[in-house]
């Protein structure tokens, strides 16, 4: 498996590229502006990888993404949860749908909370295992925290039961086994975390079951307290950022 | 300068053409005459001119992105060299076009498992490569030996090439092939090979 995490630090945005040594076949997901499409198909090149996929794990609020430029130079769709409110054509992704590059493979799974079109995919190696090696959790599990839950929607009653479904994402993700390995789409300063996200890019599932305080709490009403309790001012320009990235007209 | 005109200078030995794309891409099918020279950006140009030892041919390249083409073309120039030709739609533009390809077998190593009976194995890994293992039978030849041992090959037989990832297995084949060998590349190499499970024999 060829896997590059594209890391932006002056936002704190996480993008991957995942592909298939033996067939080349490549996926990218959350590709940044700040990045440029280019230097994905630039990476994917390199090492040999064509891409067919690109995949959002939800519709950004903090930071311009660049998937729509990316995969119109692929003259391909968008990928994105069949929820997103999206403006423009995109391949609608279900539970349990599976992107299939070859030896590798992503999994998806809904995983609603952060936005209601959060998800998460699971990556196999069949080449090692049938065992999903990583999971990307976009917005849905941090390192140290988890998404927050008011940024599509910020009503009192939007957010709680944002806040509600971020709490089931999480326990659902904590059925993957220890050793699996965590790649949000945010670390650091990112405003799309609470005061505990840490710095460190990824970690792991076993990690994050002993040492994550929302993992911890097992009554959803004291999760949703406490997260609620625990936010951020959300990011500047939220609404416009994510109104563009549904591609509706600023 | 059309692809036509552009062929008949790669033809007449005055021209470069290079196939920008992946190996295991390449490998399947490619223009006819083009080499394989994967593009990367660090220094990508400066490693074409190094290749090409001190001469300065008009080059020709053949990808199937503009990004990637826009990328090499600029590295070529910023190596001295010149680029003469372009084509970024990739191989069925190319073919619809009806421009002549070359092409080479793949085989995945399931299917090698299965057939063993019917292929010459080659495995051109380096001999201290070959300490993880070789498929049962197959014939150990390093790449760099190949082209001086053609003498020890047979044009009725099916042969599968084979090296640690598929990489220098492509070339290989592909070159085979041009020399009118019945070749077929292994997808994924060695690793895969072991990966699977599949037996090996150790040296």
């Amino acid at each position: 498996m060829i896997f590059i995490p594209m890391w932006d630090g002056s936002l704190g945005c996480s993008s991957y590229l995942v592909g298939d040594s033996a067939g080349g076949k490549a996926l990218v997901v959350d590709p940044l502006q700040n990045l440029g499409a280019d230097s994905y198909i630039l990476s994917a090149a390199e090492q040999g990888l064509e891409i067919v996929a690109v995949v959002e794990t939800h519709v950004h609020a903090d930071h311009h993404s660049a998937a729509r430029e990316l995969a119109e130079k692929l003259g391909i769709h968008v990928s994105l949860s069949h929820k997103a409110p999206a403006a423009f054509a995109f391949n609608p992704l279900h539970d349990g749908d599976v992107i299939d590059l070859g030896y590798v493979s992503a999994q998806l799974w809904e995983t609603p909370g952060h936005t209601p079109d959060s998800i998460s995919l699971l990556i196999a190696d069949t080449t090692r295992s049938q065992e999903p090696w990583a999971v990307l959790t976009g917005d849905s599990l941090f390192v140290g925290d988890v998404g927050r839950p008011d940024l599509a929607d910020p009503t009192v009653d939007a957010v709680k039961a944002a806040a509600r479904d971020q709490f089931q994402s999480v326990q659902r993700l904590m059925n993957l086994e220890d050793t699996t390995e965590i790649y949000p789409a945010h670390y650091g300063a990112s405003a799309c975390g609470g005061l505990f996200l840490n710095h460190k890019p990824m970690s792991t599932i076993g990690f994050e079951r002993k040492w994550n305080r929302f993992v911890q709490l097992t009554d959803p009403e004291e999760f949703t307290n406490q997260l609620l309790a625990l936010l951020k001012p959300p990011p500047e320009g939220a609404a416009a950022i994510r109104s563009e990235n549904l591609g509706q007209d600023a | 300068m059309t692809a036509q005109e552009f062929l008949q200078t790669v033809q007449n030995g005055q021209s470069v053409f290079l196939d920008l794309r992946a190996p295991h891409a390449y490998s399947q099918s490619h223009p006819a005459g083009a080499y394989n020279f994967p593009f990367h950006r660090q220094n990508w140009g400066g490693a074409v001119k190094q290749a090409l030892q001190g001469q300065t041919p008009p080059i020709g390249i053949f990808v199937d992105n503009s990004v990637v083409a826009a990328a090499a073309q600029e590295s070529l120039v910023a190596a001295g060299l010149t680029v003469a030709f372009a084509f970024d739609k990739g191989l069925k533009a190319w073919q619809a076009e009806n421009l002549p390809v070359e092409q080479v077998k793949d085989l995945t190593v399931d299917e090698l498992r299965q057939n063993l009976d019917q292929y010459v194995v080659i495995d051109v890994r380096e001999p201290y490569e070959l300490r993880s293992g070789i498929i049962p039978g197959a014939v150990a030849i390093p790449m760099g030996q190949l082209q001086n041992r053609l003498n020890e090959l047979d044009k009725s037989k099916a042969y599968a090439i084979v090296c640690a990832s598929g990489n220098r297995s492509a070339s290989v084949s592909s070159f085979m092939s041009q020399q009118g060998f019945d070749v077929s590349n292994v997808v994924g190499g060695m690793s895969l090979w072991i990966g699977s499970r599949h037996p090996v024999e150790r040296p």
